[in-house]
């Protein structure tokens, strides 16, 4: 099958500080890497799962493939052709191939729009979609669930699930092939949730979009994702099929968020792995393998270097100088 | 049993809207135990946030109390005057909110901070300094004395929260509220403040009341879970018992629908059917019933009421 899209070594370097100031404080770095070299692939129909705390570069990484972050390095290939990230016009035609689903439901929705303007904003910006704007938007409506009543209402009167189906909705307006969705489930109720994923679902099997999710909520990755990757300090440690990731986690970090994950079952004995230490910042990156500052297998070389890609890319892969059995 | 610390007695409030009459809260009861965990679940538009407020008397301006008492260690806090409200705000009842970067202040370093939320004693500046490098430390944050000159920027996600915790616990309440602190975090730092939680309160003693959409933190941290469904207390026991055996179909839908209950990996997760009832205009008889799928006659007809004793739930069916 072939990839839909295709990254490798992508880059992400903030500036950080310009000017006379920063010139004369040479010892400061003037730069920050958000992402550090990451490579990843998704086919039609197929659901990456991208997991890491807040920080770790998981929505750099999202905006960089929208052309919405300056990329550094890499390449990032969208069905075949390479796309040529930072200049931003030459995206144009490509970009509602690729749809952005927003973290804050409510607060990536215009305040002065209806819910009908902001649905048919995108036929606006994009003419020869559609001929009528307003009747597709009903379409739309309708395809996420919600009824045509929903038309006039502006988005403080939505509840933070309807304002996500709006967002669905708004993303899918352009019939993507991609849909980057930043925390889809975030702030939601376990049953509305359960309902934004289960739509997300549908539409992948109607319209063969490949989704990459980013999330830090392990629960719904084990039963949304193909494809996983934990990403720490804007790296991935470890990325595979979540089957086999979820089965045997080889990388420390990976074995540790899984562990961590808190039961609702209050007798559950819990086999937790304590993780020492604060979660470096990204202006103060670790020598070697980012995570050795925490980790609780540890040895000299991973002071040292980072360590190579093990594993079968496409199955399970990671970076780890002493990976668990 | 000793007199709870927190007794909610029959507390009613609503917001005056456009629309007419919202009734946020309807008679709720809620007691906390001196040196208890108590956690609150319930989804978005419950009324958990409104209940804080209500605790705390910082609710909107269109907010209106109908009825009831907040007994706070025998003292109604609806009718103290806002110069003794105040200070019990930060003093006997502290708070920890969700996001630690908007609750900190990005301008002023953590130590200035620190010895703010001390102004009410009476100790030398270097004294509260000392008393707050102290208190980090318990928070498990290494070379405290030094961290007491840093902004909150400098400080990792998981590291602020804690040092809102360590400043909520700074006088040594009777009542920490936390407003789902762990939900910006990731599962390891999750762990964290957790153990890191219930060990500070073996310490200081004083009880929790805690809010979080994840059920799994609510199952390790709280002695004791209230379950809310638009406005009302639905469910109330230990965590225990009501996640074991749920009585109210609410809490079972609810518990059904966690995906970490759900052993298969699944494409189709389930979901609770319907909507919420719209609070300006709410339906006779039981709140729930438009979604339950065991309702009887009775459940159209009359509001069930908290029934049983240590374990109780709002539900007709239950009941029988």
């Amino acid at each position: 099958m072939s990839d839909l899209l295709q990254v490798k070594d992508l880059r992400v370097r903030y500036p950080l500080a310009s000017g006379f100031a920063a010139m004369l404080n040479s010892k400061k770095p003037s730069y920050v890497d958000v992402v550090h070299g990451v490579s990843l692939n998704i086919s039609r129909g197929e659901t990456l799962a991208v997991v890491g705390e807040s920080g770790s570069g998981k929505t750099t990484l999202a905006q960089a493939l929208c052309g919405l972050a300056p990329v550094l390095s890499g390449e990032v290939h969208f069905d075949g052709k390479l796309l040529p990230l930072g200049k931003d016009q030459h995206l144009q035609p490509d970009r509602k191939r690729i749809a952005l689903m927003f973290q804050d439901p409510v607060g990536s929705l215009s305040p002065r729009m209806t819910v009908r303007k902001l649905l048919a904003e995108p036929y606006r910006i994009h003419p020869g979609l559609s001929d009528d704007p307003d009747r597709s938007a009903l379409n739309l409506l309708s395809m996420v669930g919600l009824g045509n009543d929903f038309a006039d209402r502006y988005p403080h009167q939505l509840s933070g699930g309807q304002a996500r189906r709006v967002g669905v909705a708004r993303a899918l307006a352009l019939k993507p092939d991609l849909l980057i969705a930043d925390e889809p489930s975030a702030g939601l109720d376990v049953s509305i949730q359960g309902e934004v994923l289960n739509l997300l679902a549908d539409l992948q099997r109607e319209m063969g979009l490949g989704i990459m999710i980013i999330t830090h909520n392990l629960n719904i990755v084990r039963h949304v994702a193909d494809q996983m990757a934990i990403m720490y300090l804007g790296r991935f440690l470890e990325q595979g099929l979540s089957s086999l990731v979820f089965h045997q986690p080889r990388h420390p970090y990976t074995a540790a968020l899984l562990a961590a994950n808190p039961s609702t079952d209050p007798d559950a004995v819990a086999e937790r792995i304590e993780l020492t230490g604060e979660v470096p910042g990204l202006l103060q990156r670790p020598s070697g393998c980012e995570f050795h500052t925490r980790c609780p297998a540890v040895q000299a070389e991973c002071r040292m270097s980072f360590p190579a890609r093990e594993g079968a890319n496409g199955k399970q892969a990671w970076n780890c100088f002493h990976p668990l059995d | 049993m000793t007199a709870p610390i927190l007794n909610i007695r029959n507390l009613s409030v609503s917001y005056q809207t456009k629309r007419g009459l919202l009734r946020a809260l309807r008679n709720i009861n809620l007691q906390i135990q001196a040196g208890r965990i108590i956690g609150i679940v319930g989804e978005s538009g419950c009324g958990k946030s409104t209940l804080i407020s209500a605790i705390i008397r910082l609710l909107a301006p269109n907010a209106r109390i109908d009825g009831g008492s907040i007994l706070f260690k025998g003292n109604d806090l609806l009718r103290l005057d806002p110069e003794a409200m105040r200070a019990l705000r930060g003093d006997e009842i502290s708070m920890v909110f969700q996001d630690p970067m908007t609750s900190l202040n990005p301008v002023l370093t953590i130590g200035r901070q620190m010895t703010d939320v001390q102004h009410r004693n009476n100790h030398s500046k270097a004294e509260k300094l000392s008393r707050a490098a102290r208190m980090l430390e318990r928070v498990g944050i290494a070379d405290a004395a030094e961290q007491l000159n840093r902004y909150p920027h400098h400080f990792s996600g998981g590291m602020r929260q804690r040092v809102a915790i360590a400043m909520a616990l700074m006088t040594k309440p009777g009542l920490l509220i936390a407003d789902e602190p762990t939900t910006a975090l990731d599962a390891t730092l999750e762990v964290q403040i957790i153990n890191r939680l219930r060990q500070l309160q073996g310490d200081v003693g004083c009880a929790i009341l805690f809010i979080s959409h994840h059920l799994g933190v609510i199952a390790e941290l709280c002695d004791e879970v209230v379950v809310m469904y638009a406005g009302e207390v639905v469910e109330s026991g230990t965590t225990r018992d009501v996640f074991r055996n749920p009585d109210h179909p609410y809490t079972r839908k609810l518990l059904e629908c966690d995906p970490a209950r759900i052993a298969e990996a699944t494409r189709n997760l389930p979901v609770i059917g319907g909507t919420l009832p719209d609070l300006v205009d709410l339906p006779g008889g039981c709140v729930f019933r438009p979604r339950c799928d065991r309702s009887i006659d009775i459940c159209r007809l009359e509001r069930p009421a908290l029934r049983g004793g240590n374990h109780c739930a709002a539900c007709h069916v239950a009941a029988q």
